[in-house]
């Protein structure tokens, strides 16, 4: 494709031989010279905040030749609040609660990365109970992120039906994790050395039921989006992210494997119990929008897989490792990553002794999905922006931190 | 998984950049003079670490202390790089070898107060004209009118 930036014209007030340049004109168009001699107008548009395709607080600043995508720039720091400076503050096991509002929809693997960053500095031991609540805490939390993506995929390209379908298990999901942790969203639940509460009496029986449930429904969701024709027709051959350019970009998680990269820390990089689980890692072979729609439905299917592991297999034992109080790590620098539902959630921290971080740097993996979608979208039409924006699950909770 | 430390110095060796590397509690680190710095970016893409994952930095209370984290999938393998340079200075984008680097810079040199160069769009990111580095050590989390009325 030709880039349309090189031949603007000026038209209107300004064109060339009718009217003088130098006399600040009251509408200043540009345009490029199109194909049969007809213009469009370059419009520039503020895409968010408040769009409903932005997925929360992102405004992307686009320019537009007629319905075609120019240029993208993303405009960050609306939900900005410093929760690596605010780390710094808090004691380590308090820092969970900042986690929780960054990726504020799948809170549990970023309060694991904290707490295995602690765990490794401090040297503990977490009991093998507490290592498998944390799995299936995190596979729960996991499809119901992904779950939430899915009907937002659906809603950013028109089918409204999915998003209920979605929320129904979503719903179901919520409800075993405020049975666990106490709260619906912001947990709380992982702490340095295990879990806050053991399982609660008869919530074995729950899951157990949605595992059950799910199995069905996961092929309900696949089917109603996946063989809709007009749902493919626009995720198709859209947003191509080869496995040479998710790598440029940094991407982790669904969006590298959506790429055909086979690389899933859980499996790589086995923290907490993972090692103990049988589960496959789905790959995409073009890495369009398709393939990662594809590749998230298909985690969810493993991740169903996982908690009924969990939940057959879950050992006796205690929820926590024996802690002191106040936990005043020794001075050292370490770097934790898990696999969130999103990509590598990453805590690099440093200590100095005492009992709050010296550094805590939080890296999450939409920031670097954002820079990909920066370099994607020019070139595509605005509709199909959308579907970019969708496909790669981006969090401004984390982007902004 | 853990790179060979003395490879990595050899390698950089290779290039006329002298690394102190060595294995520590968070990886094979390879520490080196600012300058060097892109320099060693370069060399290590080229042998294999594909992916910028992530960069940060951190005020030691003398100086900004600068991290990339690199993973090379092929070599199923992380390492990670350092250097420290001044307050205020200004530090040379890596953009052209890692496309990744270019808004985690952004946030680096806006939040410790470092100038980028050679950088496509060194704007802030998140923080507001005014906003000082709210990550240096010197900065408080709270104004002192703040504290005065609470």
């Amino acid at each position: 494709m030709s880039d349309a930036r090189d031949d603007i014209i000026t038209v209107g007030l300004l064109a060339e031989g009718t009217h003088d340049p130098g006399v600040p004109p009251a509408g200043i168009r540009r345009a490029p010279t199109g194909v049969d001699g007809l213009a469009t107008e370059h419009l520039i548009v503020n895409m968010g905040p408040q769009h409903p395709s932005t997925h929360g607080v992102l405004r992307m600043l686009v320019e537009l030749d007629g319905e075609e995508i120019l240029n993208a720039e993303v405009t960050l720091g609306y939900l900005h609040r410093g929760i690596e400076k605010l780390a710094e503050h808090r004691r380590f096991d308090a820092i969970a609660t900042l986690m929780d509002r960054g990726d504020y929809v799948s809170g549990i693997m970023g309060e694991t990365a904290v707490a295995l960053a602690v765990e490794r500095l401090m040297e503990l031991e977490v009991p093998r109970r507490a290592q498998w609540i944390r799995v299936m805490m995190a596979e729960i939390n996991r499809i119901a992120t992904h779950l939430l993506w899915y009907g937002t995929m659906g809603l950013d390209t028109g089918a409204m039906g999915p998003f209920l379908y979605a929320m129904r298990d979503r719903e179901t999901l919520l409800d075993i994790l405020e049975a666990v942790s106490g709260a619906r969203m912001m947990f709380n639940y992982v702490r340095p050395g295990g879990v806050v509460a053991d399982l609660p009496a008869g919530i074995d029986a729950k899951i157990r039921g949605f595992c059950d449930a799910f199995d069905t429904y996961v092929e309900e969701h696949d089917a109603i989006l996946s063989g809709n024709e007009i749902f493919q027709a626009r995720l198709k051959g859209v947003g191509v992210i080869d496995a040479e350019k998710a790598l440029a970009f940094g991407l982790t998680g669904p969006n590298l494997r959506a790429s055909g990269v086979d690389f899933d820390l859980r499996k790589k990089r086995p923290y907490d119990a993972y090692a103990e689980m049988e589960f496959d890692v789905p790959l995409g072979t073009t890495g369009d929008a398709m393939d990662r729609f594809s590749v998230r439905i298909e985690e969810m299917r493993q991740s169903n897989r996982i908690i009924r592991q969990c939940i057959e297999g879950m050992p006796e034992g205690e929820h926590t490792a024996k802690v002191p109080k106040i936990l005043r790590p020794p001075t050292g620098e370490v770097y934790a990553s898990v696999e969130s539902a999103r990509g590598e959630v990453g805590i690099h921290l440093v200590t100095d002794g005492g009992t709050s971080p010296y550094r805590m740097h939080y890296h999450g993996p939409s920031l670097y999905a954002l820079q990909a979608l920066e370099d994607l979208m020019p070139g595509h039409l605005l509709a199909d922006g959308c579907v970019m924006i969708g496909s790669t699950d981006i969090m401004l909770g984390e982007v902004d931190r | 998984m853990l790179p060979d430390a003395n490879e990595i110095r050899t390698l950089l060796a290779g290039s006329g950049v002298s690394a102190e590397v060595d294995t520590v509690a968070l990886g094979t680190v390879a520490r080196v003079d600012a300058a060097d710095a892109i320099d060693a970016l370069a060399t290590l893409k080229a042998d294999g670490y594909e992916s910028l994952v992530d960069f940060d930095g951190m005020d030691t209370g003398e100086a900004i202390e600068l991290t990339w984290r690199l993973r090379s999938y092929s070599m199923d393998c992380e390492a990670y790089l350092k250097t420290t340079v001044p307050y205020d200075a200004e530090i040379h984008s890596a953009w052209n070898i890692y496309a990744s680097a270019l808004m985690p810079e952004r946030e680096t040199a806006e939040l410790l107060g470092l100038r980028l160069a050679g950088h496509p769009n060194p704007k802030r990111l998140f923080t507001t004209d005014g906003i000082p580095p709210l990550l240096r050590k010197d900065v408080p989390i709270r104004s002192v009118e703040e504290v005065k009325n609470r």
